[in-house]
């Protein structure tokens, strides 16, 4: 029920235009009586047999995570030991097994799911998500599968609990999430503050808990989970004329799936088998499942989330910090052989034609530097990820994608570090090297990179550092890394503080320990700071750097 | 008798549009010691560069045993390996021991096996002096100390010629007689030195001809005897006097 309008995905959206008219398009499908069409479904199925579904599994209760199958949920196909529940997930194994099919849950990115279900990657995308105008344009829906109203959602003790209309919000300070029509839905209340929206529900809980707002807009499901999850707040609802004006938007739910999609009707029959009293039972399930016991103070929150999510946390942890370190290394070696390659002298006159191919190879390289120094790591994995299984249909995984985007961005990174260290040691050196006859790769290889390398040391030790960091974008392209693990447990449990808190102390930890590593590494190939001085005739003694 | 071991011919150095050598024509024999003198910028340091090729030569020649080191199919780190280099600042390898200073390049270049290299590293920083310091790096040791290693790692490449740009320029003073010294010890030997430098005694006192360079050709040269103490060019004689009143 995101009305999410896809800033990032426009670009996508031109491209996605021509996969459509080059699709043949299949003709609709015949209401069918009871029975399905089973040839016709697998036909618009990635893997025959299979229904893979795209969700968040951070918009409870919808659809959250969870560390075991208890109360029905599904294993994250993408994050093994992570299972899957909620209203959408119960929706999706209800689908699946009246269109007799294999479920496969895959955890996305919000910003993820529409060019996952793009390229083909999933087939439906269950994931509370509204059937707005926008969205139409490169999505099929199903008919709803469920209905809400929007609520505002306040604390419990504030001046604002007993508000039964919009107008009672006078003044007030109110959030929304970013990129969806609630926010737009703001300037609806007189003389409001709409405040800078917010990219998660659990920020703005945490902000309205904290009283840097005064209310944010929710639908009705997520004001419940929420309310559960925090005894301190609560949500109001309005009637009729009180309430917000949705206008023209959808306040519904339904499935997406791709344009065209022949799973369109065997997806509204299925829905149609569902009844209305069944869909609100199971809502109400879901909310109660949510909901958790009396908060056991803080630190009591924390150590549940991580009783609950722990192992994930460390499945996160793990998958970050391999990829940083893979990644760094490769990113490293490209970095290096760049400064080496850029070092070469090359003679116009005495060799014009090596010295043509030279300068195309080095424009070459600088184009890539340039490309990746100057888009965001974010766009890139989108693009790359998701672009080479639409246009090339090349099926990465996640992980080797997170390899290849994070090592090449390091790659065009570290080139410049590698320059600026080998243009940092001294003439002096690369003329010596050559006064007693060595050639250009030698006098690298032994005297200059060496030496450049012990310098650029702290600058590498920093990009590692800075790659721990950053795979926390990978979540689009749904790696399972510390920040997507975060997010889950946050967007679960309702319990953002805590689920951070973990992650940051988490995330803390990697990093003192490996700038510590590295300290170490940097001392180490300084060498020893004491020397012993031979003497024929006496004992050895010991000079100490700085004595002389 | 003695045999020409470098021959420049018609040596022309240009920067951009400055020209930084004219017209140098100089041949160096096997045993003698060369002392270029001459004031700042005339072009000693450049001329010695272009005898080991760091800088290359804008026109003319310079002929190793008669062949040619700019010609394209020269092989020139090898004649690089011959002729070695001293440089005023020391330039010693910051990421290796003084014994790993003298025998890298023994090993790369001259394919000496490691115990060997060592051997003659080791026979080499004793002559200089330095071979205690032998597991010192460069950054533990004393401008003088660098330079006299410098000097070993030279020697340690069995080089024909050995030249020298400005060795005591970047010393403290109570320094540069070790280094003098080490450098006297090896002209006696009969080492082919060239040596620019500013020391008009070591000029007088160990070399067999003396260089006087000015606005970048060579001004005059001829026997140490005959430059310091009988110049004939006026240049040579008003240098001298401003140096030898100076240091004496």
């Amino acid at each position: 029920m995101k009305n999410k309008t896809w800033t990032r995905w426009l670009t996508l959206s031109f491209l996605a235009l021509i996969f459509t008219l080059i699709t043949p398009l299949t003709s609709t499908i015949n209401a069918q009586d009871e029975s399905y069409d089973q040839n016709l479904i697998n036909e618009a199925l990635e893997e025959p047999g299979t229904l893979k579904v795209g969700m968040e599994a951070n918009y409870a209760p919808f659809n959250w995570s969870q560390t075991s199958s208890s109360n029905g949920a599904v294993e994250i196909s993408n994050s093994p030991g992570e299972y899957a529940n909620g209203y959408d997930v119960q929706m999706a194994v209800r689908l699946a097994e009246e269109l007799n099919l294999t479920l496969e849950i895959i955890k996305l990115d919000w910003d993820g799911l529409p060019p996952a279900l793009e390229s083909g990657m999933i087939d439906a995308v269950i994931a509370g998500m509204s059937p707005t105008p926008e969205r139409e344009r490169q999505i099929d829906f199903s008919n709803a599968y469920y209905n809400s109203e929007i609520v505002l959602v306040v604390r419990e003790d504030s001046n604002y609990a007993a508000a039964n209309s919009i107008g009672d919000f006078d003044s007030a300070r109110v959030t929304a999430q970013l990129n969806t029509f609630h926010y737009d839905l703001i300037e609806q209340i007189p003389n409001v503050h709409r405040q800078t929206a917010m990219d998660s529900f659990p920020a703005m809980i945490t902000s309205v808990l904290s009283g840097k707002s005064d209310a944010y807009v929710s639908e009705a499901p997520g004001a419940m989970a929420a309310t559960a999850a925090n005894s301190d707040l609560m949500y109001i609802t309005f009637d009729e004329n009180n309430g917000f004006d949705t206008g023209q938007v959808n306040t519904s739910i339904a499935v997406g799936m791709q344009k065209d999609s022949p799973l369109l009707d065997p997806v509204n029959q299925a829905l149609s088998t569902i009844s209305q009293a069944d869909r609100d039972q199971l809502m109400n399930d879901m909310v109660l499942l949510n909901e958790r016991g009396e908060s056991t103070g803080f630190w009591g929150d924390v150590r549940e989330i991580w009783d609950m999510y722990g192992s994930q946390f460390l499945v996160g942890a793990r998958n970050t910090l391999i990829i940083a370190l893979i990644s760094t290394v490769i990113g490293s070696t490209i970095g290096l052989g760049i400064a080496i390659y850029r070092s070469i002298p090359v003679d116009k006159k005495r060799n014009p034609i090596s010295y043509f191919f030279y300068k195309l190879f080095d424009l070459l390289i600088m184009v890539y530097i340039e490309i990746f120094r100057g888009t965001p790591m974010m766009v890139q994995s989108m693009l790359i990820f998701y672009g080479s299984k639409l246009f090339f249909n090349i099926d990465m995984s996640p992980l080797f994608a997170a390899l290849l985007i994070v090592s090449v961005n390091t790659g065009a990174y570290i080139s410049e570090v590698f320059r600026g260290g080998i243009m940092g040691i001294d003439k002096g050196q690369s003329e010596a090297a050559k006064a007693i006859g060595m050639s250009h790769f030698q006098s690298m290889t032994t005297v200059i990179l060496p030496q450049a390398i012990r310098n650029t040391l702290p600058a590498l030790g920093n990009e590692f550092v800075i790659n721990i960091k950053d795979t926390s974008v990978l979540n689009v392209i749904a790696v399972t890394e510390l920040f997507f693990v975060t997010r889950s447990a946050a967007g679960s449990t309702y319990m953002t503080f805590q689920s951070f808190l973990i992650a940051s102390i988490i995330y803390f930890v990697m990093t003192f320990v490996t700038t510590r590593l590295l300290r170490l590494i940097e001392n180490y190939m300084s060498g020893s700071a004491s020397y012993t001085v031979h003497e024929s005739s006496t004992m050895p003694k010991t000079v100490e750097r700085g004595s002389l | 008798m003695s045999k020409t071991i470098l021959e420049v011919q018609h040596l022309e150095k240009r920067f951009g549009d400055n020209l930084v050598l004219k017209d140098i024509d100089f041949e160096v024999e096997a045993g003698e010691v060369i002392s270029i003198i001459g004031s700042s910028g005339s072009g000693k340091s450049t001329l010695l560069r272009c005898l080991n090729l760091l800088e290359t030569p804008t026109s003319g020649d310079i002929l190793y045993h008669g062949d040619s080191i700019l010609a394209r199919s020269y092989d020139q780190n090898k004649y690089r390996a011959k002729v070695g280099m001293v440089f005023q600042g020391f330039n010693l390898f910051k990421n290796m021991t003084a014994l790993k200073n003298c025998t890298v390049g023994q090993v790369k270049i001259l394919d000496r096996s490691q115990a060997e290299a060592e051997k003659i590293a080791l026979e080499n920083l004793e002559k200089v002096g330095m071979a205690p310091y032998r597991d010192a790096r460069p950054d533990q040791l004393s401008g003088g100390q660098q330079q006299r290693i410098a000097i070993a790692r030279a020697l340690s490449m069995n080089p024909e010629v050995l030249l020298f740009d400005e060795p005591t320029s970047a010393l403290d003073p109570e320094m540069v007689g070790e280094v003098l010294d080490t450098m006297t010890a090896l002209a006696r030997e009969g080492l082919t030195m060239i040596v620019v430098t500013h020391e008009m005694a070591f000029a007088r006192d160990v070399s067999s001809r003396v260089v006087f360079m000015d606005k970048g050709v060579i001004a005059e040269s001829g026997p140490t005897d005959q430059i310091i103490n009988n110049p004939e060019n006026e240049r040579t004689k008003e240098f001298l006097n401003r140096y030898l009143t100076e240091n004496k």
